[in-house]
């Protein structure tokens, strides 16, 4: 039904009423704008516009769906109107629907092309979805519209910026700056400015014009911000070259702050050494740089530390002494993680162990470590005066974390245990001692030690975090859940729904990732769902910033933030949990029995059922407050944001029986091609999707960035056999272009003359004492259907001394022979509880689990997965 | 930033935009210290205000450093970065913080170290009902 202009148009009455129901939808009069609105759809109930306004409303009011119904119904009787299209755009904005409500806007705009309200929302729009040429032509209308707006330049600015164009953002900065009649001094704002004009000017290489313009503000108090000033003129100096005043420059910020490292890197570059690469022949200038300002600076610690980085030999050993010495003697936590980076340089690390372990000699014989003649382990005579305890204290600490680094677990036990008898109450010899245990391969125990740590200081909510963290890796999650809870709000739900309210990424991987272990499919998905819904929210965060930046002028750190969200979804915990859910969906997806196993697993314990009724009572509450502020009719704006809706899936079975389970897992992948591509696992792992979805090019091209990052690796090994048998199983050729490069690719991954068999010995062959390796080779065997029994002799290859076979290694093969139901699978258990002797992840379920009840005040039975 | 705080401290915890909004807004008041990785372990974020009297303060919002990254002093060098800025980029005439009655280490850091002094006592402020101390520390000589 087309709808006439005439439709529009309001007799004086109603068109006053309107003007009214517009001036209170602005005040936020929401009920009488709904009053309003009725009085004039009584006479005209199929006036667009206003069907949108009482829309809008309703939606304020917190009823979306008829006010969304409304607007939809508005928008269909008057398409040509600005405003239906703008309130569709507002309602759709609100969603987070911003493709959507763009297009909203664009149509807003055919129809009243220069309104300043509907431009800026646009162009909002158009930053976050990054349609920059869109912007420029937004932003350059904005400021036809109104010239003496600040922000108008600066959004003009801003968009030429964005979209590549310095030369232009440079124009119209300087025409701006041309209009402005007294520029103030120490307005914040205005110094934010010119700091960007300054760092355009830079960008595009005008080196020169960028440091005048900064020393001329700097000096007339236009820019304001010291540091700033600074740095900036470091780094420009430093552009234009090494000279005296480039280095006076980095000498000043060195005053300013003596703990950047980045301030002494500049320093040294500036007199021509890259602190990154020291050469011999400009090792002494930098030390002795490093070491006047040590002297100069005495509460820095970067210069002394940095000393270490370049001194070697005598030197090195007289300087990492007196480091370490007081490190020591102040019982400093972190210094052995500290000087750690240094251990890639093997006689610097032995110069470390000898020196430390001397340290520990002289104090067990009684002797203090101020005498200066104490260089090493082998000479250490009694002297009168003794040193302070606590110093031992941090020297046997110290020694335990340097062994265990090495991999000499044991003795490094044995010092957290000598250090124990010595001192029971320090909790970082705990929680030291339950990393050990783990890398041992004991995350029972290691929970346990890391749980007595956190008693010996309940105040401290790190002590709790790893406490936690700890009993997630020993599979206790309820305890876990317990001991989070300690800190966690009390009226939450649960301790997880408050974490994840705080976007606590290290709690959900971490919980995704213990479920994941026992078998808990569901659940782990859950987990990993959230994760991607937080950094759906990260993504979010920068909307309000598009306009809100331009208004405070912080322009460059706003664009820092752009970049910073331009590379969001390559965070490592988005990565980690993208891959880990994408491994679960395929795994449905081979074998459809997996989540019916998982779903009957997660029948849960007496105190899971107590803590998901709490939940859920709690859950119910919030819905009930909800429904009452939603029914009572106060003039309570809520905004046009969404409300979260009660979450109909809390332990993820729709996730994991999602009849499109590769789709579900594709989605979770897409972003990380594009930003992601020096990380092999991401490539399997989209052509692990890939493939089965029967996106050829896809898995192929996927395939040839893992090679190019590593050809050898064991899992690509596997997927180029993988591929090679499914694309021959296809049941007729992929056809056309995309046929050629999938074939031509394939054989460049894997030559065609060579039979899948023998490409599989070869490799063999070529990594015969790697573990994962042979692992690898093995299931290359099961892949081209080979006997069991040939399978499960390769496998067992894996123990042998030679392959150093890792305890993580180890898990993924018995879990393979598990999958495979091999006759051996107890036998390769028994054999890795053999060989990993302080471990307890290889004991049998009954055995497990009698261990978690000892290490856990309640946990009762759990399933166990190997 | 935000795993930080969640490490660190009890109550005063927030999502991610929190930590945007300030470092968009102010800018030069956000301090982190990193580990050789480049990991936080500790990071101060502030603020300015009006006060009733017209005069424009920095008010320290949240000052965290890791259990496993204490004895550096890093808490100090944080605040007195963050605090050189208030005076020079803003000219603030004062520091305004609290702090939790009970939580001893802070109040002698502040107290101690860095010269604040006791403004007032402030009942239930926390969200768990404890007390504060609100302190000062004024720039004019």
């Amino acid at each position: 039904m087309a709808s006439t202009p005439s439709k529009r148009a309001l007799p004086s009455k109603e068109s006053s009423l309107f003007k009214e129901l517009l001036t209170f939808y602005e005040t936020r009069q929401l009920k009488k704008g709904q009053k309003t609105a009725d009085q004039i759809l009584k006479k005209f109930p199929e006036h667009g516009e206003t069907l949108c306004m009482k829309g809008l409303i309703l939606t304020h009011m917190g009823k979306r769906d008829e006010g969304r119904e409304l607007v939809k119904k508005g928008v269909r009787l008057d398409l040509t109107s600005h405003i239906v299209w703008h309130v569709f755009g507002l309602i759709q904005k609100g969603e987070k629907n911003y493709e959507e409500a763009l297009k909203s806007y664009t149509q807003a705009l055919r129809f009243d092309k220069e309104n300043m309200n509907i431009l800026r929302d646009a162009a909002h729009l158009q930053t976050q979805l990054r349609l920059y040429d869109g912007l420029v032509e937004t932003r350059h209308l904005l400021l036809k519209l109104r010239p003496n707006l600040r922000q108008n330049w600066i959004g003009l600015a801003i968009a030429y910026h964005l979209n590549g164009n310095l030369t232009e953002v440079k124009r119209v900065l300087e025409q701006y700056e041309r209009t402005l009649k007294n520029v103030p001094d120490y307005d914040v704002e205005q110094s934010e400015l010119m700091l960007y004009h300054v760092r355009v000017l830079e960008d595009l290489g005008e080196l020169s014009e960028a440091l005048s313009l900064l020393d001329v503000n700097a000096k007339s108090r236009v820019i304001v911000d010291r540091v700033a000033i600074m740095e900036t003129r470091a780094r420009i100096l430093s552009k234009q070259g090494p000279t005296e005043e480039t280095e006076q420059s980095w000498r000043a910020l060195i005053q300013h702050n003596p703990d950047c490292p980045d301030y002494y890197k500049g320093l040294l570059a500036s007199k021509g050494i890259d602190l990154d690469n020291i050469t011999d022949s400009n090792r002494a200038e930098a030390l002795q740089i490093l070491r006047d300002l040590s002297t100069q600076l005495p509460r820095a610690d970067t210069p002394r530390r940095l000393a270490l980085d370049v001194s070697i030999g005598d030197e090195f050993q007289e300087l990492v002494r007196d480091y370490l010495l007081r490190g020591l003697k102040k019982g400093i936590p972190s210094l052995f993680v500290d000087v750690k980076t240094l251990y890639k340089d093997t006689p610097k690390w032995m110069t470390i162990e000898e020196l430390v372990e001397g340290f520990r000699e002289t104090q067990e014989n009684g002797g203090s470590l101020d005498d200066p003649s104490i260089p090493s382990a082998h000479s250490s005579p009694p002297s009168t005066s003794h040193e302070a305890p606590t110093t031992y204290l941090w020297t046997l600490y110290f020694l335990a974390q340097h062994h265990s680094s090495r991999d000499n677990h044991f003795r490094a036990l044995t010092l957290i245990t000598t250090a124990l008898t010595h001192t029971p109450t320090l909790p970082e010899l705990l929680t030291f001692k339950g990393r050990i245990l783990k890398r041992l391969g004991d995350p029972v125990e290691a929970s346990v030690a890391v749980n007595e740590a956190r008693l010996l200081d309940g105040q401290d909510r790190f002590l709790n975090t790893k406490a936690a963290k700890y009993k997630l890796r020993a599979g206790l999650i309820e305890d876990a859940s317990d001991i989070l809870g300690l800190f966690t709000k009390k009226d939450a739900p649960s301790p997880g729904a408050d974490l994840e309210d705080m976007q606590s990424l290290l709690y959900l991987m971490e919980e995704g990732n213990a479920y994941r272990r026992k078998g808990r499919l569901h659940q782990a998905l859950k987990k990993y769902h959230v994760v991607r819904k937080v950094f759906e929210e990260f993504e979010d965060d920068q909307y309000d910033f598009h306009g809100y930046s331009l208004r405070k002028s912080t322009l460059n750190i706003y664009l820092n933030l752009i970049a910073w969200e331009d590379n969001l979804w390559s965070h490592p915990a988005y990565v980690a949990s993208a891959i880990a859910a994408s491994q679960i969906y395929v795994k449905v997806h081979d074998d459809p029995s997996v989540s019916k196993d998982a779903l009957s697993s997660g029948t849960s314990t007496e105190a899971e059922k107590k803590a998901k009724k709490k939940a859920k009572k709690a859950a119910q509450k919030i819905q009930e407050e909800l429904k009452k502020a939603a029914s009572t009719s106060t003039n309570e704006d809520k905004g046009l944001e969404v409300t979260p809706p009660k979450d109909e899936d809390p332990d993820g079975f729709k996730l994991l029986t999602d009849p499109e389970p590769l789709e579900r897992a594709w989605k979770l992948l897409s972003p990380l091609p594009a930003l992601v591509r020096n990380n092999i696992d991401v490539w399997i792992a989209v052509y692990d999707v890939a493939v089965r979805r029967g996106k050829y090019l896809q898995a192929v091209r996927a395939l040839s960035n893992a090679k190019a990052l590593d050809p050898e690796h064991a899992e690509l090994h596997l997927r180029y056999l993988h591929f090679r048998k499914t694309y021959s199983a296809l049941p007729s050729p992929l056809s056309g272009p995309v046929g050629a490069i999938v074939s031509n690719t394939l054989s460049s991954l894997l030559p065609s003359e060579l039979s899948s068999d023998l490409y599989n010995s070869q490799y063999l062959q070529r990594h015969p004492a790697d573990a994962r390796a042979v692992f690898s080779a093995a299931r290359g065997l099961h892949l081209l259907d080979h006997p069991k029994e040939e399978v499960e002799d390769m496998i067992f290859g894996v123990l042998n001394r030679e392959a150093h076979l890792q305890l993580k290694v180890a898990l993924e093969v018995l879990a393979f022979l598990q999958g495979i139901r091999s006759a051996r699978a107890e036998e390769f258990r028994l054999a890795c509880d053999q060989k990993f002797l302080l471990s307890s992840v290889f004991k049998n379920p009954a055995e497990l689990a009698l261990l978690q009840r000892e290490g856990s005040p309640k946990e009762e039975q759990q399933e166990v997965i190997g | 930033m935000q795993a930080c705080n969640l490490q660190t401290l009890p109550s005063e915890n927030n999502p991610l935009h929190y930590y945007v909004h300030h470092m968009l807004t102010w800018p030069s008041l956000t301090y982190v210290a990193e580990d050789a990785r480049g990991r936080i372990v500790g990071y101060v974020i502030a603020r300015m205000v009006e006060d009733a009297a017209g005069a424009v303060y920095g008010h320290l919002r949240a000052l965290s450093v890791l259990r496993s990254y204490r004895r550096l002093g890093l808490a100090r060098k944080l605040v007195l970065q963050c605090q050189e800025a208030m005076r020079t980029t803003y000219r603030a005439a004062y520091v305004a913080l609290n702090v939790r009655k009970t939580n001893r280490a802070a109040f002698g850091l502040y107290h101690d170290a860095l010269g604040f002094a006791v403004h007032e006592a402030r009942k239930q402020f926390y969200a768990n009902g404890e007390d504060a101390y609100a302190m000062r520390f004024s720039f004019e000589p």
